[in-house]
């Protein structure tokens, strides 16, 4: 029989008589009851269109949770906008919104509600804006449409309603068509007066023209240009000339001294060269804008993090929902099988296992007794668990962990702009050489001495020197975001440059989240294959990574045959294979043998033991050759994990990597990278948990791998979007490009300012042709900046729509 | 020649209302989402108006 995949979530359908979705007149198979009641909604809806429209598929349905909680008014006073209409609005964030499909899917599926007016979704950033009447029907409702299309969804706050991103983007756009318009009209214009001064032209249709270009530059410059000007205003004033200074400067004294030359009908105006300036900077920010809303957009930590809603138990034991806000110390809160534990607190129920891997580095589930203490944040493997808080919200170890990041990124030095600072000296220089040849010439010849200190202006108009660095880095933004490397801050690709010691996290960022089975050891009356089937078929239902990973060794999936199977909170699984009663798990549960072997699955039946599985965590495909790559350039490699001993060692060994430290706490991380950047390198932290996150945010270059826990991204300079550890060194490779052609185009504007300003400082540059050889030495310093391209990465056999694909949506 | 005073300022007048369209095109959401559209003429749906079918507008 071959392998069946659900035709809801594209996963491997288990047994011989799998569920079936009636689509259309034909009957699909899918894995499990959620996918079923999925794809028969969408079906029922009409939109079974989606399956054929989609780029990748939606993840595995989920049964629908109950989302009653968000119905109570103290919950939405926080997430729900009510209109004056009456209307009311939500932002929800949606896990597993992918691709433009998913889009059309949630905003038909919402429009076929009888209460939604208004739908928004946003791909890129993952939510979904929602206006809809409460009279009609309920948040919760919604909420458990979203889920029941196998989109998880989170409301976020009311402040994410209020769309600043969406505001500075917009405008953002509209300026840059301003400038853009703008230019190419002026640039129109002055063809004719270049022609004109070349042929021949009447004076008073010469004067026409600059008129006519002075109009369409009006809006360019009061309009398009109006960041630089605010810009350059907030710099003089703290007085710390940066990048906006003399590009401000510029715009202005060539705008002023245009419109000088058009009143007294003077030689010539460069209202084309104050448009086109305006308008390759506004593009060169544009782009740099885009790349940051874009990663920011994934980011959304909080909202996974910290359950909004918890289930409290009142006076008489009984459950409600309430929100995590009306928590206080001393209540009685029960956690879910796999919710997120909603506040510090202590357990009650005899004990459990929690997930702290986000917290603390630890990789697999830690056993807590009673009185032991759980962290808002971890997630409870098997529930419920019952637990008592003790702290809540700004007290929890997760909000000091957030200060923390807080603190460490006030310590970080900032990268001083060199490239700003020697533009600020530039534009002084000119100035004084402005003033210089103005006041030389007034001594010789008076008549000369405008045009002369004009030409000395727009000659060195710093152009080109201004757009050397933003240029460059501009264009490497644009190849490394096509290679799902999101650069967020501006030093990044300096920082990326000089770092030479590189030190990773282990779990999520030298190694995968899923396991491996290494060594299947039979020590009873089967063999070890036909011990791994009965493993395979005993967690057929599950999707824990050891459950993946056994399904994994035993090989191709074959129909279940397991029987009555229950799965035991802290221990593992039992059930009946062809009449006899197996079960599988740790050592002390499969066996009732003492023992301490926690790394290690044992299978056993009524009489005893039958085998031991070892499992381990699988490094990354490319993590060997991104550390080889990293130690080929020169740079040191250490591991700083907060995960056992052993593990950190076997993952170390196979790598290659002989420094690592095992059980590092965050404080300790800090205190290390403090100790390497003492000891005079230039540490780049590479990691993924939020233990990492202030240690990313105390490091020169932070780098965090994406798919991990979203609150890293947030202190990180650079994201590896999409699962990806090799874009590292595509990013080095592209890095050490950028600084190359910065270098040139630097090299260019100061060669070519140096040779420029002392001619038409003599009067030998007629400002026609200042105007040209400016133009001429921004369109160098641009052209050569476009050599910067993504195919001078080799691509090793990656998928890199793969790994776009979680933040670039390509269309079918 | 003395067309060109009247041609050029029509093509202000144009950039003017190429401007402005542009404008309200961003103002109304058109530059938002720039990927699901293309999807859309692909769906073989017969029932419905393209109103109706989008998502919904007071």
């Amino acid at each position: 029989m071959p392998a069946l995949t659900c035709f809801h979530c594209g996963e491997p359908v288990a047994g011989q008589a799998p569920l079936v979705a009636r689509v259309g007149a034909l009957d699909h198979p899918v894995c499990c009851i959620g996918c079923r009641a999925a794809a028969e909604w969408i079906a029922s809806l009409g939109l079974q269109d989606y399956y054929r429209l989609r780029d990748i598929p939606p993840p595995r349905a989920v049964a629908v949770g109950d989302y009653s909680a968000w119905d109570r008014p103290q919950l939405q006073r926080m997430y729900v906008h009510h209109r004056d209409d009456g209307d009311a609005e939500v932002c929800v964030l949606l896990e597993g919104l992918r691709c433009p499909a998913c889009s059309w899917l949630i905003e038909r599926a919402l429009a076929a509600m009888p209460s939604v007016r208004e739908t928004g979704v946003s791909v890129p950033g993952k939510r979904v804006r929602i206006v809809w009447r409460p009279q009609l029907e309920s948040l919760s409702t919604l909420l458990g449409a979203l889920a029941h299309l196998g989109y998880v969804p989170h409301p976020l706050d009311r402040e994410s309603l209020n769309d600043i991103v969406e505001r500075e983007q917009r405008t953002a756009l509209k300026r840059l068509l301003v400038a853009g318009l703008g230019m190419m009209q002026a640039m129109m214009f002055a063809i004719v007066l270049y022609a004109g001064a070349l042929e021949g032209i009447e004076a008073s249709t010469r004067d026409f023209f600059r008129w006519i270009g002075l109009l369409v530059t009006i809006p360019v410059v009061f309009y398009a240009a109006r960041p630089f000007f605010a810009g350059a205003w907030r710099e003089l004033r703290a007085r710390r000339p940066g990048m906006d200074t003399p590009v401000a400067f510029a715009v202005a004294l060539v705008f002023v001294a245009s419109i000088v030359e058009t009143l007294r009908g003077g030689a010539h105006v460069y209202f084309d060269s104050a448009s086109m300036f305006v308008f390759l900077l506004l593009g060169g920010r544009y782009l740099e804008m885009r790349a940051r809303h874009r990663a920011a957009d994934v980011v959304d930590a909080l909202a996974r993090l910290q359950p909004a809603v918890a289930e409290r138990l009142d006076a008489n034991g009984v459950p409600e929902s309430v929100g995590v806000h009306e928590l206080q110390a001393g209540d009685c809160v029960i956690v879910a099988d796999g919710a997120t534990v909603p506040a510090d607190g202590e357990l009650v129920s005899s004990e459990c296992r929690v997930d702290e891997s986000l917290l603390s580095g630890e990789s697999r589930p830690l056993l807590r007794h009673r009185g032991e203490r759980l962290i808002a944040g971890s997630i409870v493997v098997d529930g419920p668990a019952r637990m008592r808080v003790a702290r809540v919200g700004a007290e929890t170890t997760l909000s000091a962990i957030v200060r923390l990041i807080g603190r460490a990124q006030q310590q970080r030095p900032r990268w001083a702009r060199y490239g700003d600072r020697a533009a600020g000296y530039f534009v002084c220089a000119l100035l004084v050489v402005t003033a210089i040849t103005a006041a030389t010439w007034l001594v010789i010849d008076p008549a000369r001495a405008f045009a002369a200190s004009l030409a000395v202006l727009v000659v060195a108009c710093p152009c080109a020197f201004a757009l050397a660095v933003p240029a460059a880095l501009a264009r490497s933004l644009t190849v490394l975001a096509q290679r799902g490397i999101l650069v967020l801050t501006p030093n990044a690709i300096e920082s990326l440059l000089r770092a030479n010691y590189f030190v990773f996290d282990k779990t999520g960022t030298l190694s995968e989240r899923s396991l491996e089975v290494v060594a299947s050891e039979a020590v009873g009356r089967f063999p070890a294959d036909e011990c791994l089937r009965i493993a395979a078929q005993l967690e057929s239902g599950s999707t824990h990574p050891i459950a993946d990973a056994l399904r994994a060794a035993a090989g191709c999936a074959e129909p279940a045959r397991a029987q009555n199977l229950r799965r035991i909170a802290g221990g593992g699984v039992e059930g009946d294979i062809d009449g006899e009663h197996y079960r599988l798990g740790r050592a002390q549960f499969a066996s009732s043998v003492e023992a301490d072997d926690d790394d290690a699955v044992v299978l056993a039946d009524s009489r005893g033991i039958l085998a031991r599985f070892e499992l381990r965590e699988v490094p990354r495909d490319d993590a060997a050759a991104t550390v080889a790559g990293l130690r080929d350039a020169g740079s040191g490699i250490e591991i700083l994990s907060g995960d056992s001993q052993s593990r950190v060692a076997a993952i170390a060994g196979r790598l290659g990597i002989d420094e690592f430290q095992a059980r590092v706490h965050p404080e300790q991380k800090l205190d290390r990278l403090a100790q390497l950047r003492a000891a005079g390198l230039n540490v780049a932290v590479v990691g993924d948990g939020v233990n990492d996150a202030p240690a990313l945010a105390g490091a020169d270059l932070a780098v965090a791998v994406g798919g991990g826990a979203e609150l890293a991204k947030s202190s990180a300079d650079i994201v590896l979007a999409g699962d990806r550890l090799g874009g590292l060194i595509e990013a080095r490779i592209i890095a050490i490009a950028t600084l190359r052609i910065m270098r040139q185009n630097l090299l260019w504007s100061l060669v070519y300012n140096a040779a420029a300003v002392p001619l038409a400082a003599i009067g030998w540059v007629p400002p026609w042709l200042a105007a040209i050889g400016m133009s001429l030495s921004s369109l160098g310093v641009i052209a050569n900046s476009l050599r910067i391209r993504a195919a001078a990465v080799s691509r090793p056999g990656v998928s890199t729509t793969a790994a776009a694909s979680d933040l670039t949506p390509v269309p079918a | 020649m003395n067309i060109v005073f009247v041609l050029i300022p029509l093509s202000l007048v144009l950039v003017a209302l190429a401007g402005w369209a542009f404008f309200w095109s961003v103002n109304h959401d058109q530059f938002d989402d720039l990927d699901t559209p293309a999807l859309i003429p692909l769906s073989d749906e017969t029932s419905g108006s393209p109103a109706e079918a989008g998502p919904k507008s007071p």
